[in-house]
């Protein structure tokens, strides 16, 4: 049984995805087999610490994996397509069009050197086959939902005229010109201030009810997903290690790096200064190399669970109950 | 720490003086092996200076041996006896080649030496201290920049080779060719002043030396044991592609005939057989070649250099 | 009071905003990064400062330990009027200062020269400080390293050897060889993996209770503040807005700035209050900062007077401070 069986009405389906890094020192298995999926209208929380792959799985959806990377396996089936078979022409018109992107660093996604109006219009004109003046409108409006008061005249300015979070908002509507079925952002709100990210946050969820478009949010902040996403995909070093919805991986957490990545967080929720020792749970050790990831399941080493048939055995992803995913050979 | 960690054995107690100093260095020089072009320069430049060292082994003949010309074999074709042939005064060209390396090399290392130690010093003040100092020190530097430096040059050992006669000035052995290696080095030190100022204004905020300065390092202790040496290898860089430059630089002052008529250097012989090109060719494409070499591998060696010591090149 | 180890009076730190010219350079303003800061710390307890990027956190701690000269202000230590040391005092003097008040940097990748051994990091300050006979480096530096849950074998590894969390301990080894009585933790575990940060934020407080260590620890998190702190300080825009024991801070805040960050952090569950955003707009520029409270042109309970009047700290309750025309 595959993972994840594409359903009918799934939007996305990855399916033993697999991008490796042909680097000098050695191939890095950055992405290893990951499966996950996304319906109409849904977020999907993609969760993980640095390096886990969260970034090269979403960049993989639009086949935009830097070099020396490549997708070495694996199939991603987008309206009952499948994109890896697809040619480099025929991805351009999918980029922005059915996939957009929202990138981590707005001051580095947005070009420097023309305005707001003249990047977010090229897109219209190039995509939709707009007219000039129909593209500045549309991209006019597209400001004011974002937020960006007295629109019109901001077509006029440089990305150095604002401010971050100003960017990132300019970087939303560029990614929703197109109204594209699905939504790829990658920690939208990592560069920002708690204020400017509730704002973002709160912007991002409004956007995505009136254009019943799906997203997926790549972030390592617990915090972020609890608050937007449908369901949660967690990752470690490549893999998968349990996709549920957002209640059961915070109420039920069936993996143990997903019990432990829970426990290690402090919580602003949370009193600590009651007189006990103040310590919190700790995951020993650190993340892998993915160069020589470990055998096995690739947490195993730092699991408080495993034992000498997790250093053997690679544990598959397997349904627990509905909906509820784990590759952990303890957890069935 | 992962019980992966752990060392099977102890290592004896570390030394904290002379502890091995060369992390970056040995890191460096991992990265640089793997980068083929870089090898070759270092290849390059390393056939130099052995030639430099070894010359009167290799050489075949004295470099003022002219005796072919009494055999009537100058402008001779290479031949065993003469493996680069003979030019047009009867030297043998292959002798001469290699008497020109060690000359090469002088001018080079010379020139950036004076070049090193007037730029580091303009530079790492400029940066370090910053201010009016700075503007000033920096608006200077590009005067240098912009100044046809070549021009100027010409001019100026023209001028000092006149000054010098009837001084006793006359008497030091290769004073024209240490004018022109004083002259470089006058000369060739904003770029490695503008080097060494970004790397320093770069440094002095990095988190590191903010740590020395808490706990009470002095401003020396700042600048020569944390500063100056993780400026080093980007002004190493600097320094490899100056030496190329410079030895090109003497080339072209000696074959304009303004060279030091008692070195042997390779513009000069150049200088002096260009006129024979099509009767004796060899006489003019070895010394060619021999700049082409040198200056190429000087250029290779600070390109792999940069590689290596690049760290936004890291993975 | 008796038992402050730290007291930062009227603090100042402005810096120019030079536009370049062709001859010279033209100061055309000033940034407030910190404006008029007065607080303290108490002997062994950890204050939290908070507050968004740009604020003026680090700057108030750089100007604390001279690492950047302060515009004005005071800062004592047990008494000892510091600034005025690293001024005018004698080259002992201001060693003597330096002990006993360290820093541990955000950057792990930047704090440490890339090119010494972690043996001749850590043991800088015993050569700059020379306060134990050289003989005994070595059984301290062992010491150190086990403080810090480092192996002995470390000492010969270079920093790029190690994982972010590793070279973190390196730092705080580093800091810990003068034997220090203050400890500035500026975002110490930011830029850690989250599954380290609990290792490392754990390291802080183990210290913390076995040498008796005061901190100041400086962050944008407020759930490792909430976690590490005894006492909290909000701060806007260069000036303190709020200070108060920590779980009378997240239980009662009195600032709207206060509040409205509190409920601008997510929570980790699903079903928490998801309730919208308060804070309208983004931070003003601390070139031109609002004139009167610096935050009333966000604040939804702006009186006439929070735009003219300025406000300073005043006490609102049980060790409460909070700098605000109309608490809430
Ligand atoms: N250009 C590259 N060359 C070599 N390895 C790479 C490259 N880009 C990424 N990787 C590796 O791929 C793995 C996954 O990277 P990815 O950027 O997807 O992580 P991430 O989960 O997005 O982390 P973060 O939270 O830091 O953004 C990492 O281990 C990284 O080292
Ligand atoms: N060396 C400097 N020169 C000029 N301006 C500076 C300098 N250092 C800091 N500033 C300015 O001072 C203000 C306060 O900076 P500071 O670094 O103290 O903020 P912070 O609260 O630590 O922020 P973050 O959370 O981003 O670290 C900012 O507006 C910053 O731009
Ligand atoms: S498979 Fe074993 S090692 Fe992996 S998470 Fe489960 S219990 Fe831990
Ligand atoms: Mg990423
Ligand atoms: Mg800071």
């Amino acid at each position: 049984m595959t993972a994840i069986a594409p359903h009918n009405d799934q939007l996305l389906a990855v399916k033993k995805l697999r991008v490796h890094f042909f680097t000098g020192a050695g191939v890095v298995q950055a992405v290893d087999g990951v499966d996950f999926a996304v319906s109409p209208r849904e977020t999907l929380g993609l969760v993980g610490e640095s390096g886990s792959g969260k970034t090269i799985s979403s960049l993989a959806l639009l086949r935009l994996i830097p070099r020396p990377g490549k997708i070495i396996g694996g199939e991603i089936i987008f309206k009952h397509e499948d994109l890896i078979a697809k040619r480099e022409e025929e991805m351009i018109k999918i980029r922005g069009k059915n996939i957009a992107m929202i990138f981590q660093n707005p001051a580095y996604s947005l070009n420097p050197i023309y305005s707001i109006g003249d990047q977010l219009g090229e897109i219209l004109t190039w995509h939709e086959k707009l007219s000039r003046q129909a593209a500045n409108e549309r991209v006019a409006e597209l400001l004011q939902l974002v937020g960006i008061t007295d629109p019109f005249s901001r077509l006029r300015q440089f990305p150095h005229e604002l401010s971050g979070g100003m960017k990132q908002r300019v970087c939303i509507a560029r990614a929703l010109l197109c109204s594209p079925p699905l939504v790829l952002a990658d920690e939208p709100t990592t560069n920002l201030d708690v204020t400017i990210q509730a704002q973002i946050l709160d912007l991002l969820q409004e956007l995505k009810e009136r254009f019943h478009m799906s997203m997926i949010l790549v972030t390592h902040d617990m915090g972020v997903v609890a608050r937007m996403a449908d369901r949660i995909t967690v990752m470690y070093a490549g893999r998968i290690c349990e996709t549920a919805t957002a209640r059961t991986i915070f109420e039920n957490p069936r993996h143990p790096y997903t019990q432990a990545l829970l426990a290690t967080m402090p919580r602003v929720d949370h009193s600590y200064s009651d007189g006990k020792t103040r310590r919190l749970p700790v995951i020993p050790g650190r993340i892998p190399n993915l160069i020589e990831p470990p055998s096995g399941c690739r947490f195993h080493p730092r699991c408080p669970a495993s034992d000498d048939e997790c250093a053997r055995i690679l544990p598959e992803l397997l349904s627990l109950e509905e909906g509820h995913w784990v590759s952990c050979i303890k957890a069935g | 720490m992962t019980a992966a960690e752990q060392p099977s054995t102890r290592k004896p107690p570390p030394k904290h003086h002379g502890t091995r100093r060369l992390g970056m260095w040995v890191l460096g020089w991992q990265r640089f092996r793997r980068n083929k072009t870089g090898l070759l320069g270092l290849v390059l430049v390393g056939i130099v200076f052995l030639v430099a060292l070894f010359c009167p082994l290799l050489a075949p003949y004295d470099p003022n041996d002219q005796s072919a010309m009494l055999e009537f074999r100058s402008k001779a074709p290479p031949s065993w006896k003469n493996p680069l042939g003979t030019d047009r005064m009867g030297y043998d060209v292959a002798s001469r080649v290699i008497y020109g390396a060690p000359t090469a090399l002088v001018v080079g290392l010379g020139s950036m030496a004076v070049a090193a130690v007037i730029g580091i010093i303009l530079g790492g003040f400029s940066g370090y201290i910053g201010g009016m100092a700075d503007e000033f020190l920096m608006r200077f530097t590009e005067f240098f920049l912009v100044v046809p430096i070549f021009i100027v040059i010409l001019v100026m050992v023209r001028i000092f080779g006149i000054v010098v006669v009837g001084t006793p000035l006359e008497e030091i052995p290769y004073l024209n060719l240490s004018t022109i290696i004083l002259i470089l080095g006058v000369f060739g030190w904003p770029p490695i002043a503008r080097m060494a100022r970004a790397e320093f204004l770069r440094l002095k905020e990095m988190e590191f030396v903010e740590a020395a300065r808490c706990i009470g390092v002095g401003r020396a202790g700042i600048i020569f044991r944390h500063i100056l040496p993780n400026a080093l290898p980007s002004l190493i860089v600097i320094i490899a592609l100056g030496i190329g430059g410079s030895i090109l630089m003497e080339a072209m002052i000696s074959f304009l005939g303004f060279g030091d008529p008692k070195a042997i250097s390779w513009g000069q012989l150049l200088s002096f057989n260009y006129e024979f090109l099509k009767i004796a060719p060899w006489a003019s494409i070895a010394p060619g070649m021999a700049i082409f070499l040198t200056v190429l591998g000087f250029n290779l060696l600070a390109d792999g250099l940069t590689d290596a010591f690049n760290p936004r090149l890291k993975e | 009071m008796q038992d402050d180890l730290i007291r930062i009076e009227k603090m100042v730190k402005f810096y120019p905003v030079m536009r370049r010219g062709i001859f010279r350079s033209k100061q055309t303003g000033v940034i407030r990064a910190v404006d008029n800061v007065t607080f303290s710390i108490r002997r062994g307890e950890t204050l939290g400062l908070v507050g968004e990027s740009g604020c003026g956190k680090t700057t108030t701690a750089r100007a604390l330990l001279y690492l950047t000269a302060p515009t004005s202000g005071r800062a004592h230590f047990q008494g000892t009027d510091i600034i005025e040391v690293f001024e005018r005092g004698a080259k002992e003097e201001i060693l003597r200062i330096r002990r006993r008040l360290q820093y541990v940097f955000q950057d792990p990748y930047l704090s440490l020269n890339p090119r010494w051994s972690i043996a001749e990091t850590v043991l800088e300050p015993f050569r700059v400080h020379r306060h134990l006979p050289e003989n005994q480096w070595d059984d301290r530096l062992m010491e150190l390293l086990e403080l810090v849950g480092l192996e002995y074998y470390h000492a010969w590894r270079y920093p790029h050897e190690f994982s972010g969390g590793q070279r973190q301990r390196v730092g705080i080894a580093r800091a810990l060889a003068v034997e220090p009585r203050f400890l500035i933790c500026d975002e110490p575990v930011s830029s850690l993996d989250v599954s380290v940060r609990a290792q490392i934020l754990n390291l802080l407080i183990e210290l913390q209770e076995k040498l008796g260590l005061t901190y100041l620890y400086i962050s944008h998190d407020l759930s490792s503040v909430r976690f590490i702190s005894d006492r909290v300080a909000v701060m806007y825009l260069g000036k303190i807005v709020e200070i108060a024991a920590v779980d009378e801070l997240f239980a009662r805040p009195l600032h709207h700035y206060t509040y409205a960050l509190l409920t601008a952090i997510p929570i980790p569950e699903p079903d928490a209050d998801r309730g919208h955003s308060v804070l309208k707009g983004e931070v003003p520029s601390a070139v031109n900062p609002p004139p009167g409270c610096r935050f009333h042109p966000r604040c939804e309970a702006a009186l006439p007077q929070c735009r003219e009047m300025p406000v300073e700290l005043a006490p609102a309750g049980d060790e409460h401070l909070v700098a605000c025309h109309n608490p809430r």
